[in-house]
């Protein structure tokens, strides 16, 4: 009997769906889980069977979901089969019941992976929602020098882990703060190509861009709301860098803070309703937030976190993640609830941006004069570097 | 009589609503940069490389055509010898009408509000002028720094004609974001010093490099000190001739 990929699939989700229900109905739901609670454990899963790209990429997405790779004696899952131009396995619960049994046709190695991780997320952790097939833009400083001296740097467009990057613009100077426009194949940056920083929004499916902000005096940082209507971006066409709000072609210009000292880095909550951005308005920089239909600014608790800077809010709405730079030169990553409270430390880094599923960031971490990108679970702290360039990459936004 | 009346009352209240408008005023910008107001009109322009999208949702028909970036296959020097052309900007203030774009085909964008529109740089006049700042601050240090600061406000007034650019740049310490918002800090501080100084200010304006040109690579305070600082770059109009 031959069934298509489809068809089989169903029939196997079938048969197993019973068994997975029961199995998995004693686990903890992620959507409970206070990541201020005691961190969440491994869930450690064993692999066999699989080779070369699928191996690796397997792994390393497992990894970064948040599962442990250990012999199958201590395993809480088994995944096993055989990758020969198409991907065939088998994931099995402790008790080897079948949770599923896929195949995986079509696509490149690496992209078979990433399908299979993101189902292995799914059946294992209820209510996860795998991030394998995801992307994430960047700035990539090339090493280089145009003729003005400036470090050329360039917007850049990856998989989620690095792999099959894409060069998005060939300005030849300095391009940086590239943002997403949520749920649309648009981004959003600044660059120097007519001598100063404007705004411009740029359709990937197109290639037309657009200039969005270019006043005197500065023009960054745009963060476009959830719902990709309307942009924070920080100008200082008002005398200092101050927050402003437009619609996402520029019109309906709209200044939200009048401070005399610098304003940094907005960003979005999820229902669009407010604006975290970073402030020194108080002397120490700290997060402040203000209601995107304008109001006055207000501090953001985060429990004696000094040096709080770069906010970003995660999808889900429930936490702010943010870089404590301490001393200028030591980096970390903290998350603190969106109502604020105690912020917890994750890891080294700085810049976060969240996944789509709320639990992972990609932050930026220094090493020997170069940045380069990693992706960290908040739930376990663990760190995997992305694929690295020859270039230092900085300011990730995650595609959400 | 009653007629009367109200044609005095209608003419009170019509004589009222006319005087208000007539004294409506606008309020000052005290520091504002110039071009508040933006053009109306937008253009597009396409970039020569369009993206290809990959499909996501089954692992079919992904495109590995793209090989990993490297400045050596990625980097392409710009066409234009001088990097950049200063002297018009289509895209000023494109995209910015608050009004529906009604006549965007009779004219295209006016750099009207940009400062740089129409001027050459001239890199080399201040080049003894720039200003250095102390670790994470963007105030113009009393003494010297200042003395520099008010050396170009007297050239300023003297040549009404000249325009200025102030680039604010910072070290390599400290999170972007952040140092993009101190570099411009810099610059408008320094833009507030020539201000008092009787210098106009749709005159001058100011850009961040954050700690992106650095004028010494280097990693230890020495370079650290040199880099942080406001460079002055002197905008002469364009006379028929472009250099």
């Amino acid at each position: 009997m031959i069934l298509s990929p489809t068809s089989r699939r169903r029939w196997l989700l079938a048969s197993a769906a019973a068994l997975v229900h029961c199995h998995l109905a004693a686990q903890p739901d992620p959507s409970t889980i206070n990541i201020s609670d005691k961190v969440a454990g491994f869930v450690p899963i064993a692999l066999s069977g699989f080779t070369g790209e699928v191996d690796q990429t397997l792994r390393f997405d497992l990894e970064v979901a948040g599962f442990s790779l250990v012999p199958p004696a201590q395993a809480r899952f088994e995944l096993n089969g055989k990758n020969n131009g198409q991907i065939e396995c088998t994931l099995t619960d402790a008790g080897k019941h079948t949770l599923f049994a896929r195949a995986y046709p079509g696509g490149t190695p690496r992209a078979q992976a990433h399908a299979l991780a993101d189902d292995v997320v799914q059946a294992a952790i209820p209510g996860q929602k795998g991030i394998a097939k995801t992307k994430i833009v960047f700035k990539l400083d090339t090493g280089h020098r145009n003729d003005h001296n400036d470090a050329v740097s360039e917007v850049c467009l990856a998989d989620y882990d690095g792999a099959n990057p894409f060069q998005v613009t060939q300005d030849g100077t300095i391009v940086r703060s590239p943002a997403w426009m949520p749920g649309h194949r648009t981004l959003f940056y600044s660059s120097f190509r007519l001598g100063r920083a404007c705004i411009y929004s740029h359709d990937l499916a197109t290639g037309a861009r657009a200039a969005v902000a270019s006043f005197n005096g500065m023009n960054d940082g745009a963060a476009i709301s959830p719902d990709g209507t309307r942009i924070a971006m920080v100008l200082s066409k008002g005398g200092s860098p101050d927050i402003w709000v437009a619609n996402v072609d520029g019109s309906g210009l709209r200044q939200l803070t009048t401070t005399r000292e610098d304003d940094s880095s907005p960003c979005w909550s999820p229902d669009g309703r407010t604006i975290c951005f970073s402030s020194r308005a108080e002397g120490a920089t700290r997060l402040y937030l203000v209601d995107a239909a304008g109001g006055a600014m207000r501090p953001l608790n985060t429990g004696g976190i000094r040096g709080a800077t770069e906010p970003d809010w995660s999808p889900d709405g429930k936490s702010i993640a943010f870089t404590q730079m301490s001393g200028r030169e030591n980096f970390r990553i903290y998350v603190v609830p969106a109502a604020g409270g105690e912020a917890q430390y994750i890891s080294d880094g700085e810049d976060p941006t969240w996944a789509p599923n709320s639990r992972t960031l990609a932050v930026v971490r220094r090493k020997g004069g170069l940045r380069r990108l990693s992706l960290l679970d908040v739930f376990t702290r663990r760190v995997k570097d992305s694929a690295s360039f020859s270039g230092s990459c900085s300011q990730p936004s995650w595609a959400r | 009589m009653k007629r009367f009346s109200q044609i005095g009352l209608i003419s009170l209240l019509l004589a009222g609503a006319l005087g208000g408008v007539g004294c409506k005023h606008n309020p000052k910008n005290i520091t504002a940069l110039p071009g508040s107001e933006p053009p109306k009109g937008g253009t597009e322009f396409t970039t020569t490389q369009p993206f290809q999208p990959t499909t996501g949702v089954q692992p079919t028909g992904v495109d590995r055509s793209s090989k990993p970036i490297t400045p050596s296959n990625t980097f392409r020097p710009v066409e234009n010898p001088n990097g950049i052309d200063r002297t018009v900007d289509p895209l000023a203030g494109a995209g910015a009408g608050a009004t529906a774009p009604v006549n965007t085909d009779t004219n295209r964008p006016q750099p009207e509000g940009d400062i740089r529109a129409h001027t050459t740089e001239n890199r080399e006049m201040f080049a003894g002028n720039t200003v250095h700042f102390d670790f994470d601050k963007s105030a113009v240090k009393k003494g010297a720094e200042t003395t520099k600061v008010i050396a170009v406000a007297e050239y300023m007034k003297l040549h009404t004609e000249a325009k200025l650019e102030i680039e604010g740049h910072c070290d390599e310490r400290g999170t972007e974001g952040y140092n993009l918002a101190l570099g411009e800090r810099r610059a408008l501080s320094v833009r507030e010093i020539l201000l008092n100084s009787g210098v106009s200010a749709d005159k001058v304006t100011t850009v961040s490099f954050g700690e992106a040109r650095p004028v010494d690579p280097g990693h230890d305070e020495s370079a650290w000190m040199k880099n942080r600082r406001a460079e002055f770059i002197l905008l002469m109009p364009d006379a028929g001739t472009v250099r």
